[in-house]
């Protein structure tokens, strides 16, 4: 296993895969975090958009974000946007329904003491009602991606991608337990560093405000 | 510390007299009126009314505290002043005009102060000032002002849950002094504090108020604190809310949190709305329950509902 790994190295097999899950996943995230928060924003404050986009949310979030990948073949055919939509739509409404519930439970006097120092509408969202929320969207924000690397490595593994996901396929075609072990590895190592590098940071910033409690 | 404060006011404001608050209790001279209103919340037949009839005249720089059991229409009666709620029907008014939303003369501090736990204390009291857009110069000479204001300035670099709820409440009180507010409306702000705490602070809110001349609405439930701070103390009872009886404290300032006239004074307001308390403390029991410590009126004079 580790020769595999380290053959992977070597022949830049596995560092070409890494690269490209991580780069599809850092795009897919990206935009999973634009469309998310938002649109939990909106199911939070406003009942319209709470009574009819609502019940689409929840009811696509029970979908298991791969079961998008043949619509998302038939729409855009083999290639990176089909992954894409998977990535983003696995990401995306767990994020939308956590800053939905961190956005509801802002405790009512936080935006009446802004409201009476003359904060409204976007600007009461975006100064007071967002930063207040923050710990419940970082607890969406890290259960999408985790939801967003799962999509993928199930996007990759189903069709022909040049990603990790793909490398497993590979292994499995060749009978290469060594190979398929290593990616793994790969895998939880990858997991573990956007742990330490994206979220822990961010962990630390909102115990020091909140005060254990909070976090 | 009665110094810095003049110098943060101005000279204007620190120089106005307070106007005596029987001469304006006049309609158009108040600053803020209640004219007859109410105020139903929920929906058809769920619907409860949380305030009913209410009419209160306060004068500029007068100190009104409004006491009541829980669900008498006391912190409803801040939102509408505040802009925050709207009457089902009556009017507020703010010098004779009606209030259409929050302003920046009126201020609102909170019982669990409402600090904003991302934002440093110095942050905190910042913000409004960033929202009436001074600048960054400005800002921080009036933040500093306000803090040593309150004794917190060497505390302006802690997080509000690194803080103690008097401290607290302290912080939120600078912040509502931020924008220099005529009118400063306090929903239970020492609620959850301990008794100690609890006089230091009103001994300080005392200060402040003789210090800045600012108009103050002080909601509270508890019978000595309202006496301690009020010119007036506006009674109040419940299901429905609504004011009962006014009682004018013509006590020498400042008091102290012992006086013996304070506590004669207050033991007579709580007999008369003993009733009142009885009235929740038995809808909020399963059965007939009764506090044994809720004290009945022993004159039936004071008897609630006698002074109307």
């Amino acid at each position: 296993m580790g020769r595999a790994l380290l053959a992977g190295v070597h022949d830049r097999t596995l560092v070409h895969a890494l690269r490209t899950s991580v780069a599809r996943l850092a795009v897919g995230y990206v935009l999973a975090l634009a469309i998310g928060i938002p649109l939990g924003c909106a199911l939070a404050r406003s009942r319209l958009v709470e009574q009819t986009v609502g019940p689409i949310v929840l009811g696509l979030g029970s979908v298991p974000s791969i079961c998008w990948l043949p619509l998302a073949i038939l729409w855009f055919g083999l290639s990176e946007w089909a992954i894409q939509l998977v990535v983003v739509l696995g990401a995306a409404l767990p994020i939308a329904v956590a800053t939905d519930n961190a956005v509801r439970h802002v405790p009512p006097s936080i935006e009446r003491a802004a409201r009476t120092m003359g904060a409204r509408g976007a600007r009461l969202m975006l100064t007071v009602t967002l930063p207040a929320a923050l710990p419940g969207i970082l607890g969406g924000a890290k259960v999408g991606w985790t939801f967003a690397l799962r999509s993928l490595m199930a996007g990759e593994l189903l069709f022909v991608s040049g990603g990790l996901g793909q490398l497993l396929e590979t292994g499995r075609d060749l009978g290469d337990t060594a190979l398929v072990v290593a990616v793994i590895v790969v895998i939880v190592a990858l997991g573990r560093a956007s742990e330490a590098l994206l979220f822990a940071r961010a962990d630390r910033a909102i115990a020091r405000r909140w005060g254990v409690e909070g976090a | 510390m009665f110094a810095s404060a003049k110098a943060w006011l101005g000279p204007g404001v620190a120089a106005a007299a307070r106007p005596s608050p029987a001469g304006s209790l006049t309609r158009g001279g108040a600053s803020i009126a209640l004219e007859d209103v109410s105020l139903q919340l929920g929906m058809e037949k769920e619907e409860t009314e949380v305030l009913r009839g209410a009419s209160l005249h306060v004068a500029a720089g007068e100190f009104v505290c409004l006491l009541g059991p829980s669900g008498s229409g006391k912190s409803t009666i801040l939102n509408l002043v505040a802009g925050l709620t709207r009457p089902s029907s009556g009017r507020v008014l703010r010098w004779g005009a009606p209030v259409a939303g929050p302003g920046p003369d009126r201020a609102l501090v909170f019982q669990d102060a409402a600090l904003f736990p991302w934002l440093t204390l110095e942050a905190n009291v910042e913000f409004p000032l960033k929202l009436q857009g001074l600048s960054t110069a400005e800002r921080a000479g009036r933040v500093e002002e306000l803090l040593r204001l309150v004794h917190l300035w060497s505390f302006r670099g802690r997080y509000p849950h690194e803080l103690s709820g008097g401290m607290r409440q302290r912080g939120a009180i600078a912040r509502a002094l931020a924008t220099d507010p005529a009118v400063l409306l306090m929903d239970e702000p020492f609620a959850a504090l301990d008794a100690q705490t609890r006089e230091i602070l009103q001994g300080e809110v005392e200060r402040i108020w003789s210090a800045t001349g600012k108009t103050i609405v002080f909601v509270t439930h508890n019978v000595r604190e309202a006496v301690r701070l009020a010119d007036r103390v506006v009674l109040m009872g419940t299901r429905p809310g609504r004011i009962l009886h006014e009682e004018t404290i013509d006590l020498p300032r400042p008091r102290a949190a012992g006086d013996p006239r304070v506590a004669a004074l207050a033991s007579g307001i709580a007999d008369r709305i003993a009733g009142e308390v009885e009235k929740v403390a038995r809808e909020e029991a399963d059965d007939a329950w009764v506090a044994p410590g809720a004290a009945r009126p022993r004159d039936p004079r004071l008897a609630v509902g006698g002074g109307r």
